[in-house]
């Protein structure tokens, strides 16, 4: 069965202000990238997806995961990576523990063996050992995506998760993580403002406007620009 | 010309601050503890006593009741502590990144205001034989229609102390905890991982624990530690809770030094040593299983395992904190009840009438106390307030952060048992021949109350954004002017926050008032201490009641104040 992450009739708010509505399907191996600036609910988004949206956020919709409605679990319990753009790496643990922190519990000897197979895979060959602070930016950033990536989740949020790095590093990356989520068949959603980014997921794009604009505009309530590549 | 000499009085007396906040903490304390350890060898001059030896050790070893005495020491300070720092981090872990935090934090953040006389006291009318909990399940429960020959307080094991103890540090650790949180990368930080650890499928408090406490610790570790040493030495909380036959350690020794018979003084020095050395060992104790800790779990914190029966913890947590505030509200309801209470008989759990009479009453032998009591906290406030400003400043004049010995130094009053040096200092002042105690209370007095001050001040002072200084700077103003005019206005709130916490902690001082003073001065603490034992149970509940409101008094002004001054200065 083909992996999907489907949001339905999601209507986000914030107090009694409607920051937006979405209808989208997205399915494993695509990536779905939301553009806006600042303020237009990008970060709500995926806060209402992984099930940490604030409190003074509400929301109504379902999000269905491979056929299973995820919308009433804590976040704990969703099987969904997100990816930062800082790498938020847990500075108590060595470059390997915070891999083995995400992994799924199992044999000790199987588990270290995949951290190591996994780290020569992005090119961070016998790093595991080493402290995260060591470790360049873009190092730190392949860390994090092997931390979320084995712990198997389900579906991929990336929130602007190259923003930090600099240009031939974010290309690098951003390939990297691409690569990944096509080969592991994942359902990905993206929100960035950089349209290299955008361009780069080779998927579909949406556009929100912010809420300003969007008052001012029209009686529109969304205003959405699509590009299908 | 004339700005310029006093540019360089400033400058000058700023640079030296720095080494008289040592000077300041640390002779008094050496002094004290020299002045402890030659009579405990038997050198006492004073005394007739010079001959070197340790017939101070045997008088000590020969005492009824020693190894009872350090056993109840060490197993209600460790127990106290563990106790407070477990609820603690189990509180954190359940209601991380709740509102209920928040809302705890509000409720608990009074109980540190209140000096530790005080909540004894509360904490003894809570578990009387006929105090709140007893009333309250009676008769209907316990069948008793008059009220029982209890064991609490004063029970021989120490669980009232142990009780005490935990009731009061727990909201001071809890706050420190919330403090480190609060820092604004830090905190930010810490949300964050939390965050990635719920993502990756961790249940919250397993989250907490693997992700949180790891960076969280080594910020709580003086904290901890200066409570675990508190309370393995402390002498209020035993002396109005603890039993009399034998005490804690502490409080015998404080009984030994206080004796008639001054030959008594040698066993105390000796016993002094030995509690020094058990509150040290606790330390060590910590630290090491501390490390035992870090090796046992290391293993844990990588499994993968992510939940560990949280529903069973949460509930617990939820049971242990409502029953942490409920005895925290029972026994202030209690507290006040008594100061007003007329005629009360046992199982009713309100009196049948109230009277303002225990006040007036109290309140018109109180003059002398409250005189002293505002009157040392105020002198000893602000001194140490202007003192630690003066630091902080030398730091950014010099544009060098304090040496970590310095900062080290700070915490020494804290950790190092006060019954341990104060009587080795009060013999000391006794040499000088000072016979103006209430100076020698204030120079005690500051010990106590700088630590608090500076750490209260230090970090908005260190936040404060050097452009201000810079753009005064450049303005041509001296630094003396930016310093008075820039700086403290714009750390108006933080300093009275600070001047409210020194005055509180002055405020709760009672073994430094007690020995300082030679028992000359007398404080609304040193009487609450006094009444506590004593017959009247309503004027023993006026005098906590005093206590806990002058403190209090203290910090709303802080909070109020800057709602009216320097205004522009907040945001």
């Amino acid at each position: 069965m083909q992996s999907s992450l489907q949001i339905k009739d999601l209507q986000l708010f914030r107090q009694s202000e409607q920051l937006l509505n979405l209808n989208e399907l997205v399915n494993g191996g695509d990536v779905l990238t939301i553009m806006g600036p600042s303020g237009s609910g990008k970060s709500s988004l995926l806060n209402w997806l992984t099930g940490t949206l604030p409190s003074v956020f509400s929301a109504s919709g379902e999000v269905w995961l491979n056929g299973q409605n995820i919308g009433d679990l804590p976040a704990n319990s969703r099987h969904i990576g997100v990816l930062y753009q800082d790498a938020l790496l847990f500075s108590h643990l060595s470059v390997a523990g915070n891999i083995l922190f995400a992994m799924p519990k199992g044999n000790k000897k199987q588990r270290l063996e995949k951290v190591d197979q996994a780290l020569e895979q992005v090119g961070l060959k016998d790093m595991g050992d080493r402290h995260p602070d060591s470790l360049s930016g873009g190092q730190q950033a392949r860390v994090a995506l092997l931390r979320m990536l084995l712990s198997e989740p389900k579906a991929i949020l990336l929130d602007e998760p190259f923003s930090k790095l600099d240009t031939q590093l974010r290309v690098d990356t951003r390939k990297l993580v691409f690569d990944l989520i096509r080969e592991h068949k994942l359902p990905a959603i993206m929100v960035t403002h950089d349209h290299s980014d955008a361009e780069a997921a080779q998927g579909k794009i949406i556009t929100l406007h912010s809420q300003e604009h969007l008052q001012s505009d029209s009686q529109e309530l969304l205003t959405r620009e699509v590009h299908v590549r | 010309m004339t700005s310029n000499i006093k540019t360089d009085v400033f400058t000058r007396m700023v640079k030296l601050s720095p080494r008289f906040l040592l000077a300041l903490l640390l002779l008094p304390i050496f002094a004290g503890l020299i002045s402890v350890l030659l009579p405990a060898f038997g050198w006492a001059p004073e005394l007739e006593q010079t001959s070197i030896g340790l017939h101070g050790f045997y008088a000590l070893w020969q005492t009824p009741g020693l190894s009872q005495m350090v056993t109840l020491s060490v197993s209600t300070g460790l127990i106290s502590t563990l106790l407070a720092f477990i609820i603690t981090l189990m509180i954190l872990a359940a209601f991380f990144n709740s509102p209920w935090l928040n809302r705890i934090q509000r409720l608990l953040s009074p109980i540190l205001v209140i000096p530790h006389a005080a909540a004894a006291i509360a904490v003894g009318f809570l578990i009387a034989p006929s105090g709140m909990i007893s009333r309250l399940l009676s008769p209907w429960l316990t069948g008793w229609e008059l009220a029982p020959n209890g064991l609490f307080p004063h029970d021989p094991y120490g669980i009232s102390i142990i009780l005490g103890l935990t009731l009061k540090e727990l909201p001071f650790l809890l706050l420190m905890a919330l403090g480190v949180l609060a820092q604004p990368e830090l905190g930010k930080k810490l949300r964050q991982q939390h965050k990635v650890a719920l993502n990756l499928g961790y249940c919250p408090m397993t989250a907490f624990f693997k992700v949180i406490l790891p960076s969280l610790y080594p910020l709580l570790r003086l904290p901890i530690l200066a409570v675990l040493a508190y309370a393995s030495a402390s002498v209020e909380m035993p002396l109005i809770l603890g039993p009399n036959t034998p005490p804690t350690l502490a409080v015998a020794i404080m009984h030994w030094f206080s004796d008639v018979d001054l030959n008594l003084r040698i066993k105390a020095s000796a016993g002094a040593l030995l509690q020094l050395t058990l509150t040290g060992g606790l330390l060590a104790l910590w630290l090491g299983g501390e490390k035992a800790v870090k090796v046992l779990f290391s293993g844990l914190m990588t499994n993968g395992q992510r939940r560990y029966g949280s529903a069973f913890w949460q509930t617990i947590t939820l049971v242990l904190t409502t029953l942490v505030i409920a005895f925290i509200l029972l026994s202030l309801i209690g507290l006040v009840m008594w100061s007003v209470a007329g005629f009360w008989r046992f199982p009713a759990v309100m009196p049948d009438q109230f009277v303002l009479s225990h006040f007036q009453n109290a309140l018109m032998q109180m003059s002398e106390p409250l005189f002293n009591t505002l009157a040392i906290g105020i002198i000893t406030t602000v001194f140490a307030t202007i003192i630690t400003l003066l630091c902080l400043e030398s730091e950014q004049l010099t544009a060098k952060p304090m040496s970590r010995f310095t900062s080290l130094v700070i915490y020494i009053p804290l950790l190092v048992p006060s019954i341990a040096f104060l009587f080795g200092l009060v013999w000391m002042q006794q040499l000088v021949h000072n016979q103006t105690s209430f100076f020698n209370v204030v120079f005690t007095h500051l010990l106590f109350v700088l630590p608090y001050v500076f750490l209260s001040l230090s970090s908005s002072y260190r936040r404060l954004d050097p452009r201000f200084a810079h753009v005064a700077a450049s303005l041509g103003a001296s630094p003396a002017k930016v310093f008075l005019q820039i700086k403290l206005p714009q750390l108006f709130s933080p300093i009275l926050i600070a001047i409210a916490l020194g005055l509180a902690i002055s405020f709760g001082q009672y073994l430094p008032t007690l020995l300082a003073g030679g028992g000359r001065i007398s404080t609304i603490t040193t009487e609450a201490v006094t009444l506590a034992n004593g017959a009247s149970r309503r004027t023993s509940a006026v005098y906590a009641i005093m206590q806990m409101v002058l403190p209090l008094i203290g910090f709303i002004l802080a909070w109020l104040l800057p709602k009216y001054f320097f205004k522009s200065a907040h945001r």
